[in-house]
């Protein structure tokens, strides 16, 4: 794979963990007087839900060193320490690899219950590790609700867009 | 089935690159090796932000004072064309003043200059040099092959200023007689004094012989010397010459000697102003 097509899609990744981080800054809970006192409770996992899209699609071109580099730069400009996100990359990426096939037999809501866990468990990963006070089940089911309906307009979105520049 | 698809799956890559990323990882979170680095990098992120918000804002800031500039320049426009147009009416106002004022001034030339007049020119015919530098003769002559009817006592001019008038007109030659003839008499103004100079009967040289006054006591030497326009020959206010002597003597008579600035051996052609 060309150098250039590696460049688009590392800003597709990008592009979903700055929404990430633009969603994130938006606080509900200022404009519903009776959240007031409930903890956080979503988490997008845009960006990750796209590069595990990236992989799905293109197994064959996204390999463990793809995964370790886009992690690492995704650790310097977003992260809270260096090899989060390469550990997870690479994590997923691997089970992508060995199990593409079955997933390209699994219908949407298949697809849907198994990428909104991994993006849960990321989530869960991530507030285990980094934000343990902040870690509650609440953030988790709606996490996974939330990355759940983002699945397929990912999919489709980052479809349309690989046959139109990654042709 | 769907398993025993073949992939490249490199299983020893994929371990490495977890157990890099995970040494990695525990590395920056016990010991904060990666900190600095990402700092920079997350720094350069904020930067790059604050430099796209300043270029934005001041895009936005020059877009705003290029339409007030824009306002300011038409409303300065519009203050120019009035303050033109304003100018313009007072320009013709003063103008149609003058206009009126000069229309005056014009009837009053036009009564004066109801005998109209008009300069020729005449090649010089003969000079009596002789009695000009010797004797009190000072006399010339002037061609006049058009036959022009030139009446006597008409200004004669060479150039720079009078030098005399027509005496006669014998054979259709011009004759002048000069101011310096003693037989001349021209009236002069010095200063507010007036008097009748005539020909000293030297070249360039008339003399007045007054009686003492407070006005002559002003006189001094070098004082211009005007015609007086009193004879009806000349143009008042023309000069001719300036004082170059006073001769105060014991009785009341003085004579004041005065030099001329148009010489008549300077030029061959003279000018002549002839009622038409």
């Amino acid at each position: 794979m060309k150098l250039s097509h590696h460049f688009i899609i590392f800003i597709t990744i990008f592009a979903g963990f700055w929404i990430d981080e633009w969603i994130s800054e938006f606080n509900i809970r200022e404009y519903i007087f009776l959240a007031d006192n409930i903890p956080y409770l979503i988490e997008t996992s845009i960006g990750f839900l796209i590069f595990c899209y990236w992989v799905y699609a293109m197994p064959e071109k996204l390999h463990s060193s793809a995964a370790l580099i886009h992690g690492l730069i995704i650790d310097l400009c977003f992260g809270s320490a260096v090899g989060f996100h390469m550990l997870f990359f690479v994590s997923i990426s691997y089970i992508i690899h060995v199990y593409v096939f079955r997933f390209r037999i699994f219908s949407y809501f298949q697809l849907i219950i198994f990428f909104g866990t991994a993006a849960v468990f990321y989530l869960a990963c991530k507030y285990l590790i980094f934000f343990p006070t902040n870690y509650s089940y609440l953030l988790l089911i709606f996490s996974f609700l939330v990355n759940s309906a983002a699945w397929l307009p990912i999919y489709f979105g980052m479809r349309s867009f690989r046959r139109t520049f990654l042709k | 089935m769907a398993r025993t698809t073949p992939t490249f799956t490199p299983v020893g890559k994929y371990a490495l690159a977890i157990i890099l990323s995970f040494f990695l990882l525990i590395s920056d979170i016990n010991y904060q090796v990666f900190s600095s680095a990402r700092g920079f990098v997350q720094a350069t992120g904020i930067y790059g932000l604050l430099i796209i918000d300043s270029v934005t804002s001041n895009i936005t800031k020059f877009n705003v004072i290029h339409k007030d500039k824009q306002k300011l320049m038409k409303i300065n426009k519009d203050l120019k064309n009035q303050l033109s147009i304003l100018r313009n009416i007072v320009f013709l106002e003063k103008k149609s003043q003058v206009l009126a004022s000069d229309l005056i001034n014009l009837q009053g030339e036009i009564l004066t200059l109801s005998q109209a007049k008009e300069t020729f020119i005449f090649e010089i015919a003969s000079f009596g040099l002789k009695n000009y530098l010797c004797c009190s003769s000072h006399t010339l002559y002037l061609q006049n092959p058009q036959k022009l009817k030139v009446s006597a006592n008409l200004p004669v001019a060479n150039g720079n200023s009078f030098i005399g008038q027509t005496s006669s007109l014998d054979i259709n030659l011009i004759k002048v007689i000069l101011f310096s003839d003693i037989e001349h008499i021209l009236p002069v103004k010095i200063n507010n004094f007036f008097c009748n100079a005539k020909g000293a009967g030297k070249p360039l040289r008339i003399t007045c012989t007054v009686i003492k006054s407070p006005e002559f006591l002003k006189i001094r030497n070098n004082d211009p010397v005007f015609t007086s326009g009193l004879g009806g020959v000349f143009p008042r206010n023309i000069s001719i010459g300036r004082v170059i002597n006073i001769n105060n003597s014991v009785s009341n008579e003085s004579k004041i000697t005065i030099a001329l600035d148009a010489s008549p051996l300077e030029s061959n052609y003279f000018g002549v102003l002839i009622n038409l």
